[in-house]
Formats: C-alpha cells, structure tokens, sequence
C-alpha cells in the first residue's frame, strides 16, 4: 500500500526534510567554499568580501600586469600559427608562386630539389616554408645568403611560394634503404624530454609548422640541429626544438641526420 | 521466522546507529579536508585567468625570454612555464629552498599537465587559461616533472626537470640572470 | 519470460562480445609498457589502443548490460508483457551501429584520442557521431524504462512499484541527465570542429561539460551491480532482503548527488573557480552515503540467510553460508573489491589528497578495481544468474563458474594493488613506453610486471566466462522455474508516496544541477576568447 499523501507540499516530511537538507549543505558550502576559504587564502589579495565570491565562482581577474617582463636580447618568430592556415591554396597562387621561384632554382634546384647542402624544398609543409620566409625577413632567423633574397617578398608572395613548393612533389628514394630507425628518432629518449621525431614531423603525426624531414641534406640537418642546440637558430616558438637539441648527444644528431636523409 | 521479527528493534536501531555513523564519519572528512585547505594552504587556484595560447610567443608574461623563475620584490620566487607539445619551456626549473614559489603556467597548444615527482605539487594545464599553484620546497635536490595529460602522440617523451636548490645558491644565479633556469 | 528474452540476449552477448574483444587489448597495452617489452616503434599503436580499450569498455559495454538487465527486470519485476519492444530493438540497432561508426575510425587511428576525447585534440567525426549513436540508443531505453514503470501504477494504483524496477527506472534516470554533459560537449562543440564547420574549441568549457557526465556515469555503471546486490543475492542465498525502505532511499540518494559533483574531476584545471571545486568536493562526501548503507543492507540481508542455515554467534553465520554458490562467492569478493576501491574513492574526493594522485596511476589503478573489479563481477553473477531464463538451457559448469570468479578477483587484486602503488610513486598515466632504467623509475619496473601478471590472469578470467557461457549453449533444455527477485523481510505496508516515484527527486536531481553546474558553464560560454584552434590527431602527410 503507497500512501496518498502530496509528495511537493511542506507537510510532507520527505519533502520537507530532503529539500530542507539539501539546501542547508549547499549553503553551508558555499558559505565556506565562496566565502569564508577565499578571504583566508594567504597571499590572496581581495578588494572586498564581493571580489573574493567572484574569484571562487571563477570569474575571470586576469591578473594584473605590473610584473616587468624580460625581453630577450634577439629576435624571435613573430608568425602566429593556426593548424589550419594555409590549406586549400588556389591554382592563381600555385601559379605566381612557380614565377617568385624561378629566383630560388640557383640553390634550391628547379623543381625544389637541391643538388646542394640547402634544404629540398619540393612537397615540404606550406606552414614550414611560409614561417621560414617570415623568419628569414624578420631576422629572427640568421642567414646571411637568405635574408637579402626575401627582403622585397610580401606576405601574399610568401603564401604563395609556400603553397607552390607543397604542391611539388616530394623527392624519390634516393635507392640506398634506410632500415630501421635509430633509437632516437623512433622513440626519443623521454627522461632527456625528448619524443620521438615523428610525433611532430609527420610520420606519425604531423604538427604544425614542423618541417617534413626525409630525404633532407643530412649536413644540413646536423647544422640545424647543432644551431638549435646552441641557440645559435632561436626561430623555433616556445624553444621546443632547443629544447630537444639541446639533450641530442652529437652522435644522436648525426645518425638522426643520416637516417633522415636517406629516406623513404 | 519468529527470532527475525523479535530483533526488528535491534536490527532497526543497528541500522540507524549506522546510518548516524556514516554521517557523521563524511562529515568528519569533509571538516578535514576544509581544515587542510585552512591550515596548510593546500587550496585551488584563487583565480581563472585567460590567455590565448596562439600569442604566448608574440607578447605577454608567457615569451621565451621571461620564462623562469622570478624574484619578486618581497623574495618571493613566481615561476612562469609553458607546457607544448612535446616539452615544457623551461626544460629544467630551478626554485629556491624555503621560499614561497608560486608557479603560474599555460599550454600552448593542447591539454597538458605535470606533477612534481615526490611533492603534491599538481597542475592541469589547459590553453586559453592560465593555471597558478603556491607552493614551498624544504630539502634540495632534483625531481622529474613529467606532463601527465595525454597530449598526442608524443606525450611519453614529455619529461621536464626541477632542481631545487640552497637559498644562497639560487640568490647567486639569480643575480647572474633575470629568469634562471637550469637549462645548459 | 514474455516478450523481451531475445532482446535481453541480443544485448547481453553484444556486450559481453565487445567485452571480450576489448580486454586482451587492456593486457595488451599493460605489457607494451611495462619492463618486459621493448619500447613500442610506433606510439600511436599504443594510444589507438588505449582509445578503443576505454570506448567499449566504458560507453559500450557497461551500457548494454543495463539495458539488457533493465529490460530483464522490466518484465519479471512487474510480470507482464513489455511496452515498447519494437523501440526497444531500434534502441539497440543506434547501439550497435554507434559501436561500429566509432571503432572504425579508431581501429584505423584516425581517432586516437582517448574515450575522454581530450579537446583540443579532435579526431575523425565519426568517431564521435558513434558516440552519439550508443547515447540516443540508450536514451530509448531510458525512456522505456519511465513508461513501462508509469503503465504499471496507472495499472496498479496505490501498490508499490516493485523493487528491483524502482531501482532500474532510478538508474535509467541518472544516466539519461548524466549523458547530457557529454552530448552537449559532442553536439555543440567537438562535431562541428571534427565535420570542418569551426575551428576553434572552448577546451575549459568541454572539460565541464565532460566532467557532468565522467563522474556519475561511474554510478550509472554500478547501478546493474548494486540492484543485483538488493534483489538477486538474497534470493539466491536463501536470505530475505532486510529493508526495502532503506534500498530505495539509497537509489533516491545515487539519483540526486552522483551527477551533480564532476567537478572534482578538474579540482587540478584552471577554468573553474575554487568555490564550485569546493561545493563539489562536500557533495562528493555525501555520494559515499548510498554505498555506505548499503554495505549495511546487504550484510544484513545476507546475515539472515547465514542465520537461516543455522549460524549462531557473532560471526558464524557467516562459515554458515552457501559459499558454493557463486552468487555467494561473486558478491563477496565484490565487496572486498568495493572496500578497497571505495576508500581510494574517498581519496580522490577532496582536493588535498587529489592532488597527490590526479593524473598518475593511481587513478587508473582505482577504477579498475572498482569497475573492473567490484562492478563488473557481478555482471558475470547477474550473467549466470538469469542465463537460464534467458536461454532455457541450465548453465552446469557450477567448477568453471567459481574458478572463473576467483581468478577475476585474483587477477584484479594482482593487477590494481601494484598499479595504485606506482601511481603513489609518480608514475604518470597515458604513456607508451617508459625509461626504466633511469633510477628516478626504477623502482616502478617490478610493481609494473606484477599487474602485467594480473592482467594476464584477467584474459584467463575471461576466456573462462566464455567457456561458461559457450557450454551453456550445448546443455540440454530445462524448464527454469519462475524468476524471483529477493523478498524484503518486510515488505512495505504503508510505502510513503515519496518513495514510489520520482518527481521529488529528479527535481532536486535539476536543481542541484543548475546550483553546481550552472554558473561555471553560463560564465564559460559568456566569457569571450576562450576557444583555441583545434588540432587534428591522424594527420600524417
């Protein structure tokens, strides 16, 4: 037998004492939670009773910006990257981007595959080329053959050398079979905080802006790398590639570099 | 049937007496837990700050060159780093022994997140908001720091580094240079 | 049985299928990482892995077997035909093919992104559409489960509704809300992302969302587990239910707290105010309540049927029990695991211990024994018991039954105590491979190997269970007598209205909803400049 009474009505007592009940916690712990805890944070400085309520309830109060902050003494990249930037280029940008690289094919060979030390540029990411062109304009990447070649490009012509050289098709195998990767490149070494290259590079996953690596020069690779070890190259955002050459032992970069070199 | 209805009583009184106790031991845990909060610090961030993880390396308290630990003026130590994928910057901490040191950090990128191997010391690091924790270091030495928050492909390669050091030694590094780190 | 015995079935092997498929890949990835592998060539594996292991185990497994027995209780509880077959048969096919619409992807690691989706990070739509699909498929059931309980009080007015469906119809409810988080983070934010239409993601605001659904599915889980404990185990031990009232208190208490606390799954993230992680933190103390009176019930419950046997003493009713019984064995080894699991449980509920152990593993330790452990073996014990209802068949291997039950329990136990200790040592959770020779780690490399050898007895476990069942298949046909749930020693006379429905309940359910949630998920999406670009995982060029 149920009983009949009304169960929303204050004569009922599961009414009464469940609501009643459940609005007391929760007051008491907002009391405590909103309130009281807050204003004995030490250290936490709040105008008032009301700031502190709006911190706890997670209202945003950036904090504010009296801190000096220190600049470094070079340049660094000054390109935003979005994952998705630069996809889809148009037929008209490919085009003008062949016309600006007709002026590159000295170094970087006619169909962006250099017979020299610098880095093939066939089929590599239109981020990586577009950010390196940045780079090489703003200083905030040295070189002394690049800069004055990329001084009159705009960023529309940047854009577009980028997407020409993507849609060039990547260099063949060079025949000599890499084999298995070296230790380094196939699975870092962790507690050095190094992951394994592919995670960025694109043959496990590719992040944005980090370069497509095979088939690259390996002298140019090892100089790279030793750059980034030493600071020398400080175009990387948030130092993650100093970070990882910094703890690469010489003869990790050269065996890195060799096997990169002579993939796929 | 008959000896379970005779102990309805006594079953029913057990039963409530348990009841009472449960109660009573969460709100025992909950009065700890609050007392802990109180007495040791041991809080959440105060605040829910925003920052946009696309210009962390344009402008703001988050570029490469402030990265670090920090004297403030009253000697208080704020240790700003960014989690990416796959390192955090700086690689290698370096905080001073019985200080306040106040770590304030974002991502870059993803969720990412680190602990301080041997201490509480625990952080979510997730981009668009910046995550700040106090804490206090006793003894000196040097513990991993690894990103606990699957991040991609790479996580397992993401292991930083803290050094903990004598007052006097950091007083000197960082009078050598504005943000130390640890970093060869 | 009346209309409902294939479509139990159906969910039942579909379930204890991808059970069976996703559990060597849990063996799998403990071995990858541990000392006695090399390191993995290809992370991504390991992760794929981990990605598939925890959708069928988590959204497609635990899913299926509450639809299945919830439809089970249906009929037998209320003893009449069910309502809604036909609905009940599309709500599997969104199940199944959900399953299916998400694994592929997965499989073909084009989703590697864990079963907690982790934006920024986005993988194949797909994936999460197939998600989707196993929700909307099991809101069907939730909704079944409502209007066969209604049709039977209008059919029955002023007579309690049986327990053990006033248990289910409580549960559907808790799920039905507790999925809305995760679909509004689906729906709003992660599909519109993955299908291309935006491309940038408030990752704060889906990590709340996500935390209103991680914590209470939890309970939606136990929900088969602790419904089995009321209303199978003290019929099958020969005992009597001690009290109905306190059951169905404990059910209202699981509808009304287990889903408004996510919080203190982000007690560590920067996006959420320090007083909602504090209001969620003494909320989460009171979910503990219904587990604690319960423990209480059903030792009583099962202290009646060991003084029925003839057990005298302060503690010999209990060598008085049945423990041949694997309905007896199954439940106890259940609550050790429950012990043990909860008061981690407990640890991981405020903020100051939380923060010893978040994201290392021991979180990973904690809910595997509690769900893989407590939880889970009482779906094999709910498995064997209704199974000849079901098939018509007796299930006779009574040996393999209680061999299968031990070796779950010994491989949880060998597979979990090591795995919260290395969590307590720092070891960080999700990573393919780790370097243990460094001294930092070394000391983890042998705890690591022994829950390798845990879980190598859980694969055991579960081969056995198919064996069971597969033998099952073969036995001749018996005619099983009438299904009975347990009966309380005193069954509700004058039940107060309040606990035979619902209304009360699922309005604080809201209320404390709006109260917890409310402000952080306004305040999130009113606040500007929060999203940050998407990046796609399964990228390679």
């Amino acid at each position: 037998m149920v009983t009949r009474e009304r169960i929303a009505s204050l004569r009922n007592p599961w009414f009464t004492a469940s609501v009643g009940i459940t609005v007391a916690i929760a007051l008491v712990a907002a009391v405590v939670g909103f309130i009281w805890l807050p204003l004995q944070h030490p250290g936490e400085r709040f105008t008032d009773v009301w700031d502190a309520i709006c911190s706890a309830a997670g209202l945003v109060r950036n904090a504010p910006s009296g801190a000096q902050i220190v600049r470094a003494d070079y340049l660094t990249t000054s390109v935003e990257i979005d994952p998705q930037m630069l996809q889809g280029a148009s037929a008209e940008s490919i085009g003008r981007g062949a016309t600006l690289a007709l002026r590159c094919t000295m170094c970087h060979g006619a169909r962006g595959l250099s017979q020299a030390d610098t880095p093939n540029l066939a089929g590599q990411y239109p981020v990586t080329i577009y950010k390196e062109l940045v780079d090489f304009k703003t200083g905030a990447r040295a070189s002394a053959v690049m800069a004055p070649l990329v001084a009159d490009l705009s960023d529309a012509d940047m854009r577009d050398l980028a997407a020409y050289y993507a849609y060039l098709p990547r260099v063949a195998s060079s025949g000599s079979a890499a084999g298995e990767p070296p230790l380094i490149v196939a699975s870092g070494a962790p507690l050095r905080g190094i992951a394994p290259c592919g995670a960025c590079h694109g043959e496990v996953e590719s992040k944005a802006s980090a370069a497509w690596l095979e088939g690259q020069p390996a002298i140019y690779l090892r100089t790279q790398l030793g750059a980034f070890a030493t600071g020398a190259r400080h175009n990387d955002i948030g130092e993650q590639m100093r970070n990882v050459a910094r703890r690469m032992t010489a003869a990790e970069i050269a065996v890195a570099s060799e096997y990169y070199t002579s993939r796929p | 049937m008959t000896h379970l209805s005779t102990s309805d009583n006594g079953a029913d009184r057990v039963e409530h007496r348990w009841a009472t106790v449960s109660v009573v031991i969460l709100v025992l845990l909950v009065v700890v837990a609050t007392f802990a909060a109180l007495y040791h610090g041991a809080i959440p961030q105060s605040r829910v700050e925003t920052v946009d993880p696309r210009t962390l390396h344009l402008g703001g308290e988050f570029i490469e060159s402030n990265l670090g630990s920090a004297v403030e003026p009253d000697g208080a130590v704020t240790v700003r780093a960014i989690g990416q994928q796959y390192s955090f910057t700086p690689s290698c901490i370096v905080v001073p022994t019985d200080t306040p040191v106040t770590f304030r950090a974002t991502s870059a990128d993803v969720v990412h997140g680190f602990l301080i191997d041997g201490t509480n010391i625990n952080l979510m690091l997730v981009p668009g908001y910046v995550s700040s924790l106090g804490a206090r270091f006793d003894t000196p030495g040097e513990r991993l720091m690894p990103c606990h928050e699957f991040c991609s492909v790479g996580h397992e390669g993401m292991w930083g580094r803290i050094k903990i050091v004598e007052k006097a030694a950091f007083a000197r590094m960082a009078a050598e240079r504005r943000r130390p780190s640890c970093v060869e | 049985m009346w209309n409902s015995r294939r479509l139990v079935l159906a969910h039942l092997w579909f379930a204890f299928a991808c059970f069976g498929a996703a559990l060597p890949l849990g063996e799998w990835q403990m071995f990858i990482r541990s000392p006695l592998h090399a390191w993995i060539s290809n992370p991504e594996w390991y992760y794929r892995s981990v990605t598939a292991h925890g959708t069928t185990m988590a959204y497609v497994f635990p899913t299926l077997v509450a639809m299945g027995f919830g439809y089970f209780v249906t009929e037998e509880a209320l003893k009449r035909p069910m309502v809604g077959l036909r609905w009940a048969w599309l709500g599997f096919a969104l199940v199944v093919i959900g399953t299916i619409a998400a694994i592929v992807p997965v499989a073909l690691g084009l989703a590697s992104v864990l079963y907690t989706f982790y934006p920024p990070l986005i993988g194949n739509p797909f994936y999460y559409i197939g998600v989707v699909l196993v929700v909307v498929g099991s809101w069907v059931w939730v909704a079944l489960m409502s209007v066969n309980m209604y049709r039977w009080k209008r059919d029955n007015p002023g007579a309690p509704v049986p327990f053990p469906m006033f248990a289910t119809v409580a549960g559907s409810y808790l799920w039905g809300w507790t999925a809305v988080g995760a679909a509004l983070e689906l729906l709003f934010q992660i599909i519109p992302v993955a299908l291309g239409w935006r491309s940038t993601i408030d990752a704060g605001l889906a990590r709340v969302f996500f935390s209103w659904t991680l914590h209470a599915i939890v309970y939606f889980w136990l929900m088969p587990t602790y419904i089995a404990y009321y209303t199978i185990v003290p019929r099958a031990i020969g005992g009597r239910l001690f009290s109905d009232t306190m059951g169905r208190i404990s059910f209202i208490l699981f509808l009304i707290v287990a889903m408004p606390i996510g919080i203190h799954h982000a007690f560590e993230d920067p996006q959420v105010g320090a007083g909602f992680k504090y209001l969620h933190s003494v909320f989460t103390a009171i979910v503990a309540l219904p587990t604690l009176l319960t423990v209480f019930t059903i030792c009583a419950s099962v202290e009646i049927a060991g003084r029925l046997r003839g057990g005298k003493g302060v503690l010999g009713w209990l060598t008085a029990l049945p423990w041949r019984n694997p309905v007896m064995l199954g439940a106890a080894l259940s609550f050790v695991m429950l012990g043990f699991g909860g008061a981690g449980g407990l640890i991981n509920m405020s903020y100051q211990l939380n923060a010893t152990v978040h994201n290392t593993q021991w979180i990973t330790g904690h809910f595997h024994l509690i769900f893989g452990g407590a939880i889970v073996i009482m779906y094999f014990v709910i498995a064997y018991d209704i199974w000849p209802h079901l098939t018509g068949r007796a299930l006779e291997s009574f040996g393999l039954i209680r061999a299968q039950l031990w070796t779950w329990f010994v491989g949880m136990i060998v597979l979990t105590f090591p795995w919260h200790w290395v969590g307590i040592l720092g070891m960080p959770r999700r990573m393919a491979f780790y370097d243990y020779t460094d001294p930092a780690i070394a000391t983890q490399a042998a705890w690591v190997t022994m829950s390798v050898v845990g879980g190598a007895i859980l694969v055991l476990s579960g081969v056995l269970f198919f064996i069971v069942l597969v033998r099952g298949q073969t036995a001749p046909r018996t005619e099983p007598a009438t299904y009975r749930f347990s009966v309380a020693v005193r069954p509700p006379r004058a039940l107060p209205a309040a606990l035979n429905g619902f209304g009360l309940w699922l309005g604080l359910m809201v209320a404390l909803t709006i109260v917890n949630y409310g402000f952080p998920i306004a305040h999130s999406l009113a606040t500007p400049g929060t999203a940050v670009p998407a990046i796609k995982v399964g990228e390679r060029w």
